[in-house]
């Protein structure tokens, strides 16, 4: 029961957020029928769940709440923006309920009445006849449209006992999958006197009402088969033993009838059958404008455990692919190299399907924004519409978890500092309502999240001034506009010029510019005074796998994300040696370069003949110097273990095709680890 | 005197014996999941010298431990019967797969309690704290190793380590 529970907690937080979103959408489009429908839907299918599961609790409250939208529906009550504040804070309190179960503490418990109280006024004011069709409906139970009526003569051989088969089992079992009304015939019982104890001389007719077909009765008698005479007949597609004139009907017959006339008892049946099903019909009516009505199974729930080990074992699978493909162009075993470049493709498309099953559209994570600026806009007394773009784009699960907080506190800071009042918007004439505007979108194998507001923009003087107050830097530094907004992102840093309840609570954008460098993506900002300010994450499509460039140090193999990687160069080992200022010259300009050998204290001698891998670094290009660049190389990330962890320049590991491990290279981090020694290395 | 009996025999635990340079040492094989053949080791550069980096383990990385330089004996040469044990211990409540390089397994033997003699606090040169005891041979003695606990320093050096690396950044960019 217990997991039930947990399955039921899950759909249920399901069904809530998605009443949320269905909210916020009515919100803005408040005459659209369907989606008043569709939360109403969603409220029914919340309420039949826990009153199921034992949230009493859950289910009352749903219950006086679905009323609400029963009147909306019926065209018999105006959606206000009351009973939208109401249905909100509702279904807050219901993700409370669910969490903390019945016994709930006191606080909960007055915020349970007074929005109990609240949700009775509304209806009740507009309840004039309080004729619904909510009571039909709880005592109309589902499935009956589903069972079906058949009649089955079972007449055993006399020598039935012999097998060892008791035929009251076999009834028994039958019991057991539907409903039963069972008639035991005794005509055929001979005189006492002539009678053989072991030998059966009864048999039996039977009604059955089951929703399991006609296979299961099959099943029930599949080893008595041939030691009786068995006859199934479907007899209608509902359930006959529920009518009471049916009932009487076959009581009749069988007091009468030896035999009973299967196809007397069908023309019967079918009369019947149009009574009952006119009967039905109505009800059948309410059930499916209360029930989904979409019962196509389009998508099905997973665990995220199961999709994680799926995607290890396929992880596992390019891996040892890449083994095969080693292994068949080294032995050049005759058709191996073919099946090799078989299995590579197979490969390479389930690793691609794979992957998308855990990209989720980024619009997973949008009503929570969309809640916060509608709740946090009034609070602050402004007017802000939030809007968004290119929702569809998709993101690992992972990436959009771990995005949730940083863009709440950048919306927050937005609706905070960023957008005015109306009337100093008005002054500056600007429209009255602002705009934040969140948009994602593709570009190569990264996802960019834009979140811009035309708000009164960050001024770069404020900033420098703030920046020299908290010591961030030295009075007479000199910076450009980017290194000025830059410094936004220092620890300790917050414009605020009081603490508000909303933000300005000294952590800020450094926790935000650290949650998004956990997850491999970078943030930057940009702003216009009075035009507003721009933040852009850029994100990887995924956190396991990534294209890379394959390089070696000695015997060590190393890879380089390929989306750092600039350019490649060559050269001789002396002229690296006798670089002044481990400054190398490349086409035109002259770049810094690191000694990947040095630093990471390799013993042996290099080869004649080096390699600079150019990466980006900021808007700076930084050589990394290696032995012997191999090639491109797709990259199954592993983590390199707790006992490395403080290894910040290495972010993980992959395995070769020949089975060693290599390991990927941060080169952010790399860089930033050792630029301060820069002079001291090399040379 | 029966129930006393019962006691002791209730308390034989198997273990793994292996060799490090001329010593013997042993594990409890609850603590071992494999015995691996010695394969090339990925070097992780800049950590230290008795990690000898990671391996391959069915698809995952596994970290390398060099025995021999743990317990300040000189680093581990290969021969033919070098190999790693796969063992799992547990930090903090967390499991850890960890693989620690010998020079060679030795036996599986069953060990009574009664059998397990203190560790001399004078004449040996390992910590009391990571040995559960002694077990006496013929012709030497086996020292019985608390693996978890040898390991559970490690990670506090290791999050020392790097908590003040943590705090060093932190004064040099405010």
């Amino acid at each position: 029961m217990e997991k039930f529970r947990e399955k039921f907690i899950e759909e249920a937080s399901d069904l809530i957020n998605e009443l949320e979103k269905l909210l916020l959408e009515i919100e803005g489009d408040k005459a659209n029928n369907e989606l008043i429908q569709q939360i109403f839907r969603v409220m029914h299918s919340l309420k039949g769940g826990s009153a199921m599961f034992g949230f009493h609790k859950i289910d009352q409250f749903t219950h006086h709440l679905e009323n609400i939208y029963d009147l909306i529906r019926n065209d018999k009550l105006a959606i206000s923006d009351d009973i939208l504040d109401v249905t909100l804070a509702s279904v807050d309190h219901l993700r409370n309920l669910m969490h903390e179960g019945d016994d709930s503490d006191t606080r909960n418990q007055v915020q349970h009445d007074l929005l109990l109280s609240k949700i009775l006024q509304i209806s009740d004011e507009n309840t004039i006849n309080k004729v619904t069709s909510l009571t039909i409906q709880e005592t109309d139970n589902r499935a009956i449209d589903e069972l079906a009526t058949y009649y089955i003569s079972f007449k055993p051989k006399k020598n039935i006992f012999k097998f060892g088969t008791n035929p009251l089992y076999l009834i028994d079992e039958l019991c057991d999958i539907g409903e039963t009304k069972v008639f035991v015939r005794t005509d055929n019982l001979p005189d006492f006197d002539s009678l053989i104890s072991t030998e059966c001389h009864i048999y039996w007719d039977i009604f059955l009402a089951t929703n399991q077909g006609i296979n299961a009765i099959g099943e029930v008698f599949i080893f008595a088969d041939d030691q009786c005479d068995l006859k199934v007949n479907k007899i209608s597609d509902i359930n006959l033993l529920e009518e009471e004139s049916f009932l009487g009907i076959i009581d009749e017959t069988i007091k009468n009838q030896k035999e009973i006339d299967i196809n007397q008892l069908t023309q019967l049946t079918h009369d019947l059958e149009k009574v009952f099903i006119r009967a039905q019909k109505d009800q059948i009516k309410e059930k499916l404008a209360t029930t989904n009505v979409d019962t196509n199974i389009s998508s099905i729930r997973v665990s995220s455990d199961k999709l994680d080990n799926l995607i290890n074992w396929v992880s596992e699978l390019v891996t040892i692919q890449a083994r095969l493909s080693l292994f068949a162009k080294e032995t050049e075993t005759n058709g191996l190299v073919p099946i090799a470049e078989e299995v590579e493709k197979i490969t390479r498309r389930l690793r691609d399907d794979v992957f998308s099953i855990r990209l989720i559209p980024v619009e997973n994570m949008l009503t929570r924004f969309q809640r916060l600026v509608r709740e946090l806009s009034h609070q602050l007394g402004k007017d802000v519409v939030f809007k968004t773009e290119g929702t569809e784009t998709e993101l690992d699960k992972n990436i959009i978890e771990a995005l949730a907080d940083p863009i709440l506190h950048i919306i927050r800071n937005s609706l905070d500092h960023g957008i005015e009042s109306a009337e100093e918007r008005q002054k500056q004439g600007k429209p009255k309502r602002a705009t934040i505007l969140l948009k994602a979108f593709y570009s190569g194998t990264n996802v960019i999240i834009e979140i811009t507001d035309d708000g009164k923009g960050i001024d770069p003087d404020k900033i420098i001034n703030q920046a020299i107050l908290k010591g961030l830097i030295a009075p007479d530094t000199e910076l450009n506009k980017k290194e000025i907004l830059d410094l936004l992102f220092q620890p300790g840093f917050s414009t605020a010029e009081k603490v508000t309840k909303v933000s300005g609570r000294g952590v800020g954008m450094d926790v935000v510019r650290r949650k998004i460098t956990e997850i491999r993506g970078e943030v930057d900002i940009d702003s216009e005074i009075n035009e507003g300010t721009k933040l852009t994450i850029k994100l990887p499509l995924t956190l396991s796998i990534i294209d890379g460039l394959l390089v070696q140090i000695d015997d060590t193999k190393f890879v380089i994300p390929l989306s750092s990687v600039d350019k490649c160069f060559e050269f001789k080992h002396t002229v690296l040696v006798n670089s002044v200022n481990n400054l190398i010259r490349t086409d035109n300009n002259e770049i810094a370069y690191l000694n990947l050998r040095n630093l990471f204290k390799v013993e042996g001698e290099a080869p004649e003949t080096e390699h600079v891998v150019a990466v980006q670094f900021g808007d700076l290009k930084i050589g990394l110097s290696v032995d012997n660049i191999i090639g491109q190389y797709q990259a199954v990330l592993k983590p390199l273990g707790k006992l490395y962890k403080k290894q910040q320049s290495i972010s993980g590991a992959t395995i070769l095709g020949d089975g060693t491990v290599a390991l990927v290279l941060d080169t952010n981090q790399l860089i930033t680890q050792f630029a301060q020694d820069e002079t001291k290395i090399g040379g | 005197m029966e129930e006393k009996k019962v006691d002791i025999i209730d308390n034989v635990n198997t273990y793994l014996s292996f060799k490090l340079k001329d010593e013997y040492f042993a594990t409890n094989v609850k603590k071992v999941l494999t015995i691996l053949e010695m394969k090339p080791i990925t070097k992780v550069p800049n950590s230290p010298d008795y990690m000898r980096g990671v391996i391959n383990l069915r698809g995952n990385v596994l970290s390398v431990i060099d025995m021999r330089l743990k317990f300040g004996m000189p680093t581990t040469e290969f021969t033919t019967e070098t190999c790693i044990i796969v063992i799992n211990i547990e930090i903090d409540n967390e499991e850890l797969q960890l693989g620690i390089l010998v020079d060679a397994v030795d036996e599986v033997l069953e060990i009574k309690d009664s059998e397990i003699g203190e560790s001399p606090s004078i004449g040996t040169k390992y910590k009391n704290e990571f040995l559960q005891g002694m077990y006496k041979l013929e012709d030497g003695f086996i020292m019985l190793l608390d693996i978890d606990q040898i390991f559970k320093t490690e990670d506090t050096i290791l999050n020392k380590e790097a908590e003040s690396l943590v705090g060093l950044v932190d004064i040099t960019e405010s």
